[in-house]
């Protein structure tokens, strides 16, 4: 039941639109308050939560190695598939860029160069 | 200096970057050697992932432990998967990448793994290098259908006589080997094992002895006797201790079978012993109580009787049109207090062929092997037995399994009759005959000689306590002065009407020469 009612306020929030979203909770609060079920909102938070979580971790993320290469790696990256408003930076990348996005990743940086090839070297 | 300087550029010189995207996914939660990850939706079962711990830190500290960390999916979840890690689950931590690799399990197979001591994965645990193997292989697979067999019709011999006699094991066939702990269900398969340097280098197997859940001192020792006896110029073994992990213990018969049914496909013979499988099925249980799937009887899982099946139907005998080779299989499976009703055991037997049934009473009475033959059985191996051997062991089963009965009724009365009293002495004669001490197989011209003489009469005049040294004494008369006569059987594999005369005459003069004074 908890899982039910997660995923129906999980498609609910992916529509993005505030007003039908607060409308689904009040709604769902008037529910279970009627059907004696009010325990189950704390687990049914925790769900979102879990599932926030999950979708911070898998969002679109464009990062560089230097503040200059931003423009070049955000539209390499929306070419690739992947599109991000910004790019952040990281240093431990060394030169180049890399996207990912819900399961898929895209690589161009000397980082990932690096250990190809010490690895290569080592195997 | 300089080999090491143009091998790195020519490294940088072959690296191009990887086209396109790769599928990848997030450690969500790991613990007890499972890791959920989140974003693999494309990945399939059985599917290699690799852990990445270089992809989250900085150049220098990824490259401190660059050793590939890899995984295997297990199961496949409405938004996760849940894999289980093939190695130190310790080093898989929450937010790890993890990439797809697209590819099944698989792992080396070739010539070159002769001699060498392996894990699950293929990956040397001897101390001796790389194995060089460059071929891979799936270790699941499809076995072989109805149309590519052949029915099995030569003997692997054990150079154990009580099994050769009297539950002989073809080639391709699949005989469980099943006791309670401390009852000699290694030995027979180590005996199986040394004895086929007496097989001509041609047609002698390629062995593979896979250690499931051993301590890595008994496989240890296992490998100096092997090595010692020159058996690993023909073996492989494959360890996953004690100390593996539950994924690699489940793994690791899967790879013996791989590796064997390569040399199967080659055209070759091989031998696989699984030692054990009740091991097997632990480590299996463990894992899928933490993947969390449904339990069953004695918590097991509901595929436990598919994991042996699956397994076990992997040994075969191809028809000629695939090039004849055979994969047998000779599965352990442990017993508590002799209890060959218990969940595994009862599943194993019905998917064997047979079993070699060995008893902690027997063993106790110094019986070697202590086979109880009453219910030990081989349902393939008589169609593959040698003639010579057929000839010679026709009726011992039949005569032992009397001489039981009639053991039994003897604690009950001192007072017998003579002819009850002579076929008790027969049957102890012949159980002494069957005797054999661990790590003494014998080629089976020599069994054949030896059984020849005790069901002929040959060994009547002397006490059942003394047959053992009479035996030494008749082998060592035979190899210095019967050679043509185990030449014959040895190459003509039956016992002809001159051999067998000719072999009657040497143990006549043997037998004058050692009968007793009365």
């Amino acid at each position: 039941m908890i899982d039910t009612y997660t995923r129906l306020l999980e498609t609910v929030a992916e529509l993005e639109d505030a007003p039908t979203a607060d409308h689904a909770v009040h709604k769902l609060i008037l529910h279970l308050r009627s059907a004696g079920r009010m325990r189950m909102l704390p687990e049914i938070v925790r769900e979102l939560r879990k599932i926030a979580a999950r979708k911070h971790a898998l969002r679109p993320r464009v990062e560089v190695a230097h503040e200059k290469e931003a423009t070049h790696a955000l539209a390499a990256a929306a070419a690739s598939g992947i599109s991000a408003t910004r790019a952040i930076v990281n240093p431990a990348l060394i030169s180049g860029w890399r996207a990912q996005k819900a399961g898929v990743l895209v690589d161009r940086s000397a980082k990932r160069a690096l250990v190809d090839i010490y690895q290569n070297i080592i195997a | 200096m300089q080999s090491i300087i143009e091998r790195i550029e020519k490294e940088i010189a072959a690296w191009t970057p990887q086209e396109g995207a790769e599928e990848v996914g997030i450690v969500r939660a790991a613990g007890d050697g499972i890791a959920e990850v989140d974003g693999l939706s494309k990945a399939v079962l059985s599917e290699m992932v690799l852990f990445d711990p270089t992809f989250d830190r900085p150049l220098t500290e990824a490259l401190k432990d660059p050793a590939p960390l890899y995984g295997l999916v297990l199961n496949l979840e409405e938004d996760s998967v849940r894999t289980v890690i093939l190695g130190d689950a310790s080093k898989v931590y929450e937010g790890m990448l993890v990439r797809r690799l697209g590819r099944l399990l698989s792992v080396p197979v070739g010539e070159s793994l002769i001699g060498r001591v392996i894990n699950p994965l293929g990956e040397p645990v001897d101390g001796k290098g790389a194995t060089g193997a460059q071929l891979v292989r799936p270790i699941e697979r499809e076995a072989y259908g109805v149309i590519d067999r052949a029915p099995v019709n030569a003997p692997l011999h054990t150079g154990i006589k009580a099994v050769d006699a009297m539950i002989p094991i073809g080639r391709g066939q699949r005989e469980l080997v099943i006791g309670d702990r401390g009852t000699g269900k290694t030995s027979i398969a180590i005996d199986t094992i040394l004895n086929q340097k007496n097989e001509p280098a041609a047609t002698r197997p390629i062995c593979i002895y896979v250690a499931i859940g051993q301590k890595e001192s008994k496989t240890a020792k296992i490998v100096a006797e092997l090595s010692e006896r020159g058996a690993m110029d023909y073996t492989i073994v494959v360890t996953a201790s004690a100390s593996a992990s539950a994924a690699l213990q489940f793994l690791a018969p899967f790879t013996g079978a791989t590796i064997g049914e390569y040399f199967m496909e080659q055209g070759k013979d091989a031998l696989v012993v699984y030692d054990d499988l009740s091991k097997q099925a632990v480590a299996y249980r463990q894992m899928s109580l933490l993947l969390r799937r449904p339990p069953g009887r004695e918590a097991y899982p509901g595929d436990i009787f598919y994991l042996h099946s699956r397994l076990l139907e992997r040994a075969a005998k191809l028809s000629k049109e695939r090039g004849g080779g055979s994969l047998t299989a000779l599965p352990i499976i442990e017993t508590q207090e002799g209890d060959v009703s218990a969940y595994i055991p009862t599943n194993v037997i019905s998917i064997t062929d047979g079993q070699i049934y060995l008893e902690a009473n027997l063993f106790n009475k110094g019986q070697r092997p202590a086979i109880n033959v009453g219910i030990s059985v081989s349902r393939v191996g008589s169609a593959a037995q040698t003639k010579a051997m057929k000839k010679v062991s026709g009726k011992i089963k039949l005569e032992l399994a009397q001489f039981r009965e009639l053991e039994a009724f003897m604690q009950f009365s001192s007072d017998l009759d003579a002819e009850t009293k002579k076929r008790i002495d027969a049957g102890r004669r012949m159980t002494s005959v069957l005797n054999q001490p661990r790590g003494v197989p014998m080629p089976f011209e020599m069994q054949a000689a030896t059984i020849f003489a005790a069901i002929n009469g040959y060994l009547d005049s002397f006490p059942p306590s003394e047959i053992s040294t009479i035996e030494t004494k008749l082998q060592d008369y035979l190899t210095r002065e019967g050679d043509g006569i185990l030449a014959n059987i040895r190459e003509s594999k039956e016992m002809s009407e001159e051999t067998e005369m000719a072999l009657r005459a040497a143990l006549d003069t043997f037998i004058t020469r050692h009968t007793p004074v009365a």
